[in-house]
């Protein structure tokens, strides 16, 4: 209990360098903490994502056959040139065939492009996003007011949309979007219905999209009659693995592939999709926390440096203790505790501070229209206290021998 | 009854290679109860004799008898209990520690010893012992210098040591600060404490019961004070 109160006393003695050291400390924590509430932000944002898509569904997406791309990579920069090779193959038939499979409830296809969306003197740059009617109801997404498009209308290639909420709030405003035209590109639409807030990254975020029958789109706009992708419901999601397999299978046979590795296409489930942000949120966590670790590295040798100036300062006072009884064990345990503390304290407000940024962060992504749940993880807080003390001893360990071993005499007459 | 017996003790330093021998054959008997002043001009060898008889260094030869016990291969963890527990000191430039209080600064021993539960009491009754029991709850640098040297007296004292070693504790202070606090020296002896002072003052030197004189390492005369000088308690309490 004394050593605690003779470590106050130390480090309340110059409180302004207390406090520049214990910075370092306070922002490496600070970020540790500010990452992993974060990450777990983000994880609840994906999840929420994801259940909007539909936990049950599997994307197959077009791509450069995996073949042709190692040919590529031979001859350098070339492999650029392949990734634009725009893939043509995915057709109405695949739609038609893969819907016959027996575990597909329903499956609908998409193409997407950009134009320029106007109403009155509004003029919006949109993503444009074709998709057969079927969407409407697989998707999660729920039309706030009007309707979804109806398979008869893609069919006759109908100038109808519907829009995504930002996207209804920046043409029109406090006006009812329904049954008004607006222009896309070169042409009407008329605008059938509005999607209720999605959430999502501004220009990404299917709020800000418009939605017309990919028909239309391919037909009209685009002069395509090529799917960019799928995306099919599953009845039972846990035999997706082998739902996917004869959807490649069907795949195949329908674009002649006989051999896999010159599929042009690549099928995910939504497990493989939570999985792929599950590797890249933890690549990105692992590269901040790897910038946190050097911040606290940075702060431990500012910590041992201190404690150097600091056994210095004081080597009269070491020399009274030990003319006095202290043992070198009890001035190394003193000058070890005052480290300790040093880097605690700066654990603790590194935690408040990483908690309150942390809340920044959800606070801001809330105001975009994320679903960014806030949470600070008990184990994040648990680990970050773990290496402030850590850090303390680490670095407190050698200026204290440094104190413990100095000779009574020696140190009782410096001045 | 024999308190200290110092046998042959030599003392050489190794500095870079070169021998420095500082003290030669010293032999001293203390009996518990006596008041010594350990005399000499500086660079005698007075001060490594104190550290030596105060265990804060050992000496090259010789064998140290501590109350009967051979401390002379004792390690440095039980050289430090025997500071702990059986000796105090009082230095000349007092060595309170800063931004403590004067009571803390008198339990400061006690908080080595880890048999010592109560720190406040022992140290109350040693301030109590200096007089000054009304500055008890005063920072450190709140107080005169007469004071401090008497705060370091309790400090001294606190743990009921065997033997008191005061290394020129009048040296910073004026003749009247000095005066009490050889005053409550004597007064401590009076009541049977064995105190060893280190002073190259002949004055101060006077208020001890017997002087030994050392000169160039070695004891030139060991005497008993014909007519022990008595300190006047000159400071009225402020």
């Amino acid at each position: 209990m004394h050593i605690l109160k003779q470590a106050i006393r130390g480090l309340t003695a110059s409180k302004s360098r207390t406090a520049l050291t214990m910075l370092g400390i306070v922002i490496g924590i600070a970020v540790v903490v500010l990452v992993v509430s974060a990450g777990e932000g983000f994880k609840s944002y994906i999840n929420t994502q994801v259940a909007q898509i539909g936990t049950n569904t599997v994307t197959i997406q077009t791509q450069v056959p995996p073949d042709t791309k190692r040919r590529a990579n031979g001859s350098g920069g070339a492999g650029q040139a392949n990734q634009v090779v725009a893939i043509t193959t995915l057709k109405k038939k695949d739609i038609t065939d893969i819907s016959r499979l027996k575990n597909v409830a329903g499956v609908y296809g998409l193409s997407t492009g950009q134009a320029t969306v106007s109403y009155d003197n509004v003029i919006k740059n949109a993503y444009v996003t074709g998709s057969d009617a079927e969407r409407f109801g697989i998707d999660k997404g729920v039309i706030a007011v009007g309707r979804g498009y109806t398979k008869d209308e893609d069919r006759s290639l109908a100038q109808v949309a519907v829009l995504g909420s930002s996207l209804a709030d920046n043409l029109f405003g406090l006006q009812d979007p329904l049954g008004k035209t607006i222009r896309v590109g070169d042409y009407a639409f008329s605008v059938v219905g509005v999607y209720a807030p999605k959430g999502g990254l501004g220009g990404v975020s299917e709020d800000d999209q418009i939605f017309i029958p990919v028909t239309t789109l391919q037909k009209k706009i685009l002069g395509i009659d090529y799917y960019f992708y799928l995306i099919a419901s599953l009845t039972d999601n846990t035999i997706a693995d082998t739902t996917s397999a004869d959807i490649a299978d069907v795949l195949r046979s329908n674009h002649n592939i006989s051999d896999p590795n010159k599929d042009d296409f690549k099928i995910q489930t939504q497990e493989q999709n939570i999985s792929t942000f599950a590797t890249i949120l933890s690549a990105s966590q692992i590269l901040l926390l790897a910038i946190a670790a050097i911040s606290l590295l940075v702060g431990g040798v500012g910590v041992m440096n201190i404690m150097y100036v600091v056994v210095t300062e004081r080597t009269a006072e070491i020399g009274l203790k030990k003319a006095l009884g202290a043992t070198n064990r009890k001035i190394l345990l003193e000058f070890l505790i005052e480290a300790v503390l040093l880097t605690v304290v700066g654990g603790v407000i590194g935690v408040l501070f990483g908690a309150l940024l942390a809340y920044g962060v959800a606070r801001g992504a809330q105001a975009f229209g994320f679903a960014w749940a806030y949470i600070v993880p008990v184990r994040g807080v648990v680990v970050a206290m773990a290496v402030s003390c850590a850090i303390g001893i680490g670095f407190g360990v050698f200026p204290a021998k440094n104190a413990a071993k100095m000779d009574p005499i020696e140190a009782l007459r410096y001045e | 009854m024999n308190l200290i017996q110092l046998t042959d003790i030599k003392k050489v330093y190794h500095n870079e290679g070169i021998d420095t021998p500082v003290l030669f054959d010293i032999n001293i008997s203390v009996e518990v109860g006596e008041f010594i002043a350990i005399m000499g001009p500086s660079g005698s060898g007075k001060s490594t004799l104190m550290h030596i008889l105060g265990f804060l260094d050992r000496s090259t030869d010789g064998k140290y008898f501590f109350d009967g016990i051979d401390t002379t291969t004792f390690t440095d963890n039980e050289l430090a209990v025997i500071r702990n527990r059986r000796i105090g000191f009082v230095f000349q430039s007092f060595n309170l520690l800063p931004r403590t209080t004067v009571l803390e600064n008198v339990a400061l021993p006690l908080l080595y010893d880890d048999s010592v539960k109560d720190t406040k009491t022992p140290a109350e009754n040693a301030l109590i012992a200096v007089g000054l029991q009304h500055r008890m709850g005063y920072m450190s640098n709140q107080i005169s210098g007469g004071q401090k040297q008497r705060v370091a007296i309790a400090r001294a004292l606190v743990n009921n040591p065997a033997v008191i070693f005061a290394d020129e504790p009048t040296g910073n202070l004026d003749s009247k600060s000095g005066a009490t606090v050889m005053h409550i020296l004597q007064t401590l002896n009076d009541t049977g404490k064995t105190i060893i002072l280190v002073t190259h003052d002949r004055v101060v030197a006077e208020h001890a019961k017997r002087i030994i004189f050392v000169r160039d390492g070695r004891i030139e005369s060991d005497e008993l004070v014909p007519t022990q000088r008595r300190a006047q308690n000159i400071v009225t309490e402020d």
